[in-house]
Parts: C-alpha cells; sequence; structure tokens
C-alpha cells in the first residue's frame, strides 16, 4: 500500500455571496466569465452542487466481490465506498472516527475491515466500529463509545443502473427526481449488455486538467467545437463518425432538463439504418460472441436497433459524463484545477468485444488521447484567456431562435446550438441560489 | 495511487557488473531514440520502429492491458497515426511542441534475455540472430509548456537488429506517477 499523497481541494467554508448575486451571472444567452474563475463562486458550488446536491461517486461494478472497496473523493472529502458481506455498496467517510486519521490509503482492494494504523481502531467494511485495542482505558463507557463512533456514512446514497450517487446533505430530492429524463441515457448505456449491466472495472484515466470543471463538462456536449479543437484527428487519422457540420447531419442537441444535456445521433444513425456507426463503423463478424448473445437477449431484431442505436453522448449533472462507450466523472480541485477521470465501458462477459473498447477508448480519450488531450489543452487556454476581465461576458446565443420545445426536453436540430449549455446555466444558477430542489436543502 | 508499489521492471541481473557490458550501439540507439522524442522530430522517430512494434504506457506496473485501460498503448497503426497528428500542426496540446529534454541512465539488459546465456554471449548473440534484446534503463524528462513539469520512470526498450540496423519493436514506459493524475502528455514521452 502505497499512502497517496495528492490532496484533495480545500474544505468547503461558506461563501460570501449573498442570493441573487449568482442569478445576475446568468443570462438566458450568456454568462459571466468569472462564473470560471470566481473563488466565491467556487465555495458556493463545492457547497450547493457537490455537498447538497446527488454526485456520481462510484459504480458497483468497481467493487463486483463482497470485501471489495474503492476510494474517492466527494466535494474534496475523502469516502470509501465498499461492498459489505451483505451484499450492500455503502459510500462512507474515510476518516477514522477516533482522531481522524485517513484509514484507508489505496485505490482500491478488497478486505473485510479496515484497520487505523493511528491506535488500531478497526471497523468493519459496513462502517461499525467492530475493535478498540485496551478499551479498558473507556471503562463502562466502552458499549457507548463503540456504538456511536462507527464510520459516519454519506446521507444519502441511491444507484441505478449500477451507477452509485451520493449526497452529503440528509433531505432533498431523490435519485429518480435528480436525474430526471437523464435516466434514459443509462436506460440506453446498459441495453447494450445481453446482461443489462456494465461494467466499469478496467481503471479511471486520471487526467489533470488546468481548467474549471464546469468547462470539463459543458465541452463535452459541445457540438461545435469538433472540426477545429478535433481537426487534427479528422485531417490526419480518420473522418468523424458522423459529419459534424450541422447541415450535413440529422444530430441533433438537447437540453433535458435538471442541468441534464446531451448531443444525440439516434436520428442520425437511424437513417444510416447502420450498426456500430458510433464503434468506428466495426463490422459484425468481428465480434460474433456478443452478437451472439445480444441476439439471443433482445432478439434479432431488437438487437439491431440497439447496435444502430448505440451508446449516449450525455452529460448527467453536475459530474457525470457517458461518452458513447467511455465514462467520465470531474472532480474539481479549484477554480481552475480539474481531475478529469476516464473509464471504458465493458460489458460483462464480452473479452473481444472489451479487448477493443480498451483500446479505443485510450485511443480518443485520457492525457495522451488523441481527442481529450486537445480539449484539456483548449481548456487550459480558455482559463488563461477569461484572465481577462473584459468582456464581461461569455456568450452561448448561438441556435437561441431555434430551440423547440418537446416531451424529451428542449432541443435543437442544428447540433452546433449552444442549447446544452444553456440548459447547463440555467439549472447551475437555480442550484446556487438555493431555488431549485436540485441544490437539496432549502435553506 | 495503486496498491502496487512501483516495482517494474523485475531486476536485470545479479551480476551488477553486467550493467556495464549493454552494447554500446544499444545504448546509442536509445539515446538517438530520446533525441528525436525531445526535438520533436516526428517522422523520424515513427521511423525507428519495426512492424510489429507496442509503444505502452500503462497505469499500473503489473497491469494487464487486456483488462485494464492504459495511457497509452499503440500498436504500429497508431504510433502512426499518433505521428501524423502530431506532423498536422494543430494538434493543439503539442502545438508549438512542449519543449524537452530528458537523461536516460541505468541501462541493464534484462532477464529474460541474459537467461539465454552467459552475460556478454547473451546479449550480442541474441541481437547477431537477429532477435531481440530489452534494455532496462532510468529516466527523467523536463517538460516546459506552461510551466515547467517533471517526469520521471522507467523503460524498457525492446530492439532488433535487422539488415537496415537496429529497430525499435517495443517501448514501455513505466511512470513514476503512473498512478495519476497525470497531467496532458501529448509529446512522445
Amino acid at each position: 500500500m502505497t499512502i497517496t499523497d495528492q490532496a484533495g481541494p480545500p474544505a468547503v467554508t461558506a461563501a460570501g455571496l449573498r442570493p441573487g448575486d449568482v442569478r445576475a451571472l446568468v443570462q438566458p444567452d450568456r454568462v459571466r466569465g468569472l462564473v470560471y474563475t470566481d473563488p466565491q463562486v467556487y465555495e458556493l458550488e463545492m457547497r450547493r452542487i457537490f455537498r447538497e446536491g446527488w454526485v456520481f461517486v462510484a459504480h458497483e461494478s468497481e467493487v463486483p466481490e463482497p470485501g471489495d472497496y474503492v476510494t474517492k473523493r466527494i466535494a474534496g472529502e475523502p469516502y470509501i465506498a465498499a461492498r459489505g458481506r451483505d451484499g450492500e455498496v455503502r459510500v462512507l467517510a474515510n476518516r477514522c472516527t477516533h482522531r481522524g486519521n485517513r484509514l484507508c490509503n489505496a485505490d482500491k482492494g478488497n478486505s473485510s475491515s479496515f484497520r487505523c494504523p493511528y491506535h488500531g481502531w478497526t471497523f468493519s467494511n459496513d462502517g461499525s466500529l467492530s475493535g478498540v485495542p485496551m478499551r479498558d482505558g473507556y471503562a463502562e463507557r466502552f458499549g457507548e463509545v463503540r456504538a456511536s463512533l462507527g464510520l459516519v456514512q454519506a446521507p444519502r446514497q441511491e444507484s441505478y443502473g449500477g451507477f452509485v450517487f451520493a449526497s452529503l446533505e440528509p433531505d432533498g430530492i431523490t435519485l429518480a427526481e435528480h436525474l430526471g429524463n437523464a435516466r434514459h441515457a443509462i436506460d440506453r448505456l446498459v441495453a447494450l449488455s445481453p446482461t443489462g449491466s456494465v461494467q466499469l472495472s478496467a481503471g479511471w484515466m486520471k487526467h489533470r486538467m488546468y481548467c474549471n470543471w464546469k468547462m470539463v463538462m459543458e465541452n463535452n456536449v459541445d457540438g461545435y467545437h469538433a472540426l477545429f479543437t478535433h481537426q487534427s484527428v479528422y485531417d490526419a487519422v480518420r473522418p468523424a463518425k458522423v459529419s459534424h457540420v450541422p447541415s450535413k447531419t440529422e444530430t441533433m442537441v438537447r437540453d433535458m432538463g435538471d442541468g441534464h444535456s446531451e448531443i444525440d445521433y439516434a436520428t442520425e444513425y437511424r437513417r444510416l439504418d447502420e450498426e456500430f456507426v458510433w464503434y468506428g463503423r466495426l463490422k459484425r463478424e468481428k465480434v460474433p460472441g456478443y452478437i451472439a448473445a445480444l441476439e439471443e437477449a433482445r432478439g434479432v431484431e431488437g438487437a439491431h436497433d440497439t447496435l444502430v442505436i448505440g451508446p449516449p453522448h450525455t452529460l448527467i449533472f453536475p459530474n457525470l459524463f457517458i461518452a458513447e462507450m467511455n465514462v467520465m466523472t470531474v472532480e474539481p480541485l479549484g477554480p481552475g484545477e480539474t481531475i478529469a477521470y476516464t473509464t471504458p465501458v465493458l460489458i460483462p462477459g464480452q473479452r473481444e468485444l472489451n479487448s477493443r473498447t480498451l483500446r479505443r477508448t485510450e485511443g480518443a480519450m485520457g492525457p495522451a488521447g488523441f481527442l481529450i488531450a486537445d480539449d484539456g489543452e483548449i481548456g487550459a487556454r480558455n482559463q488563461l484567456g477569461l484572465a481577462a476581465r473584459e468582456p464581461a461576458w461569455v456568450t452561448l446565443s448561438r441556435g437561441l431562435e431555434t430551440d423547440v420545445t418537446d416531451a424529451t426536453g428542449r432541443i435543437n436540430k442544428d447540433k452546433s446550438a449552444e442549447t446544452p449549455q444553456r440548459g447547463w446555466w440555467k439549472h447551475w444558477a437555480a442550484v446556487l441560489e438555493g431555488e431549485t430542489a436540485g441544490s437539496g436543502a432549502q435553506s | 495511487m495503486t496498491d502496487t508499489v512501483f516495482a517494474a521492471p523485475p531486476p536485470a541481473h545479479t551480476d551488477p557488473s553486467a550493467a556495464a557490458l549493454v552494447d554500446p550501439a544499444l545504448v546509442a540507439f536509445i539515446y538517438h531514440e530520446a533525441r528525436l522524442a525531445d526535438e520533436a522530430r516526428y517522422s523520424e522517430w515513427e521511423a525507428l520502429w519495426d512492424d510489429d512494434a507496442t509503444y505502452w504506457v500503462p497505469m499500473a506496473p503489473d497491469a494487464d492491458p487486456e483488462t485494464a485501460v492504459s495511457y497509452i498503448n499503440d500498436n504500429r497503426a497508431r504510433i502512426r497515426s499518433r505521428v501524423a497528428q502530431l506532423n498536422t500542426g494543430v494538434r493543439h496540446s503539442q502545438t508549438p511542441p512542449s519543449v524537452l529534454r530528458r537523461t536516460v541512465s541505468n541501462f541493464e539488459v534484462t532477464e529474460a534475455e541474459l537467461t539465454k546465456g552467459e552475460v556478454t554471449e547473451a546479449v550480442v548473440t541474441e541481437v547477431e540472430r537477429g532477435g531481440t534484446v530489452t534494455v532496462a534503463s532510468n529516466f527523467v524528462l523536463v517538460e516546459y509548456r506552461f510551466a515547467i513539469t517533471l517526469w520521471a520512470g522507467r523503460y524498457l526498450h525492446t530492439i532488433r537488429r535487422t539488415e537496415g540496423g537496429l529497430r525499435l519493436v517495443g517501448k514501455t514506459v513505466h511512470l513514476v506517477n503512473a498512478g495519476g493524475p497525470i497531467p496532458t502528455m501529448a509529446f512522445l514521452i
């Protein structure tokens, strides 16, 4: 075991912003540049979004067996996600309840208990305090001490499709209410698995980016940048899966409400009626085992339809991005620094397919990826550019006049429209102002 | 960081004097490879690689690339693509290229080759036969972009002697901070 020397971001303190201050930073078609740079805004985000709201923490497949655990951070605080002997995954504060030592110092492992190296207190992986050396020192209070000093569990925890979310605030909306329309994105992802579940077991690339966390997230659903930011890929390596020129594709962007948004290629894929367009136009002959299993599970037509439509390209507010066969989550470290974590979506038992997926993730994603390395660079330059205080606003008006509302949210058939960003900021402001149930507490 | 203490690759040999016996031509080849990477001479760097190449930067020294994602796991075709992308001039994360200088040292021939025979014979014989030899080394790399970034780790160069000269078959890079987080690494590590 190696001691992790990566300190998390500073603990949250009360931000000095007054009601209405954040609202004034966001207009329907623009936001103030300082939303990316201001320390007070950042502190309020940590409280309203990352502590009080629902955030993605881990995936159940990261801890498949009883005793498995992974360590994570929520709003800068260390947490353990551990699967107990009873099969339950619990999100527990990674802090010895005695004197505060960080209990578990590995990224992942398997252990039925956690023993603090400082004074030897031992906690079961369900959080209960199971052992205290030299208990006589507590005299007759020992029973009370043991009963009251179990590990602190995240006040709220729920999962959907194997994705575990938590909130550090006891009261607030349910996860289902938080996910809203975005649950369909998780459904669309897991539909690709014959077993109905996906496996995020390949490890997370940890990419340190020198930009605000929101830039990383909103860029993920920016249908405008690809031809420019990623020109080198299309020039030198391969053409884009479908055209990035809006007039040449039926790809749309969607504000799904509640801060969630996506670039939806489904209509374009259906028009093409071609399988695996989203997977380098893979020929089904290359993955016969997967095809057979999917047809077994969904029927011949169902499998075809699933393989045509493919996975989502969806941002789930605030920190989860399903990028086709990759999952990305972000951890803010400060107004200008973020860790982006990325892992491939593997399908249980489909080694043939998974091996290809691993190579595709490495090609596109992470610190050396053909795509994301350049997004990281553009993000860093964006942060540098925003050091200029004028113009005061960042403009997000593209496609404002052509947005339309339907049952799925607010959509725009021009994939370069900034509809997803407008949805993000509208929700962001409401959450920071405490105006929406999405913020958890209504203080 | 991971559970695994950085320990790869295994010790090269039990006889410390063997380190001095690494074929100077192999060392010169590794220096050359390092300099081409440092100086963003992408196409010349690419020309060092043989057809069955693997350029691998894992996230843990004991990672299995069949089940674990790596930072880089390029076959020959992807090495070509990587270089082609760098050569466009609009690979933004390397436009302009990072200023790089690396020091490579502590050369050792790894155990795999030494088991084939006595130290001096093994290296020479294996290479002369057209086989490969794997040379382990340590490196320290200073990158200057927006600021100085320090990179360090262990290299494993697998080199083949062909009629056209030495060719690179494999390059594995075990970063000391492979557990991450790591900054953007779009240059040739």
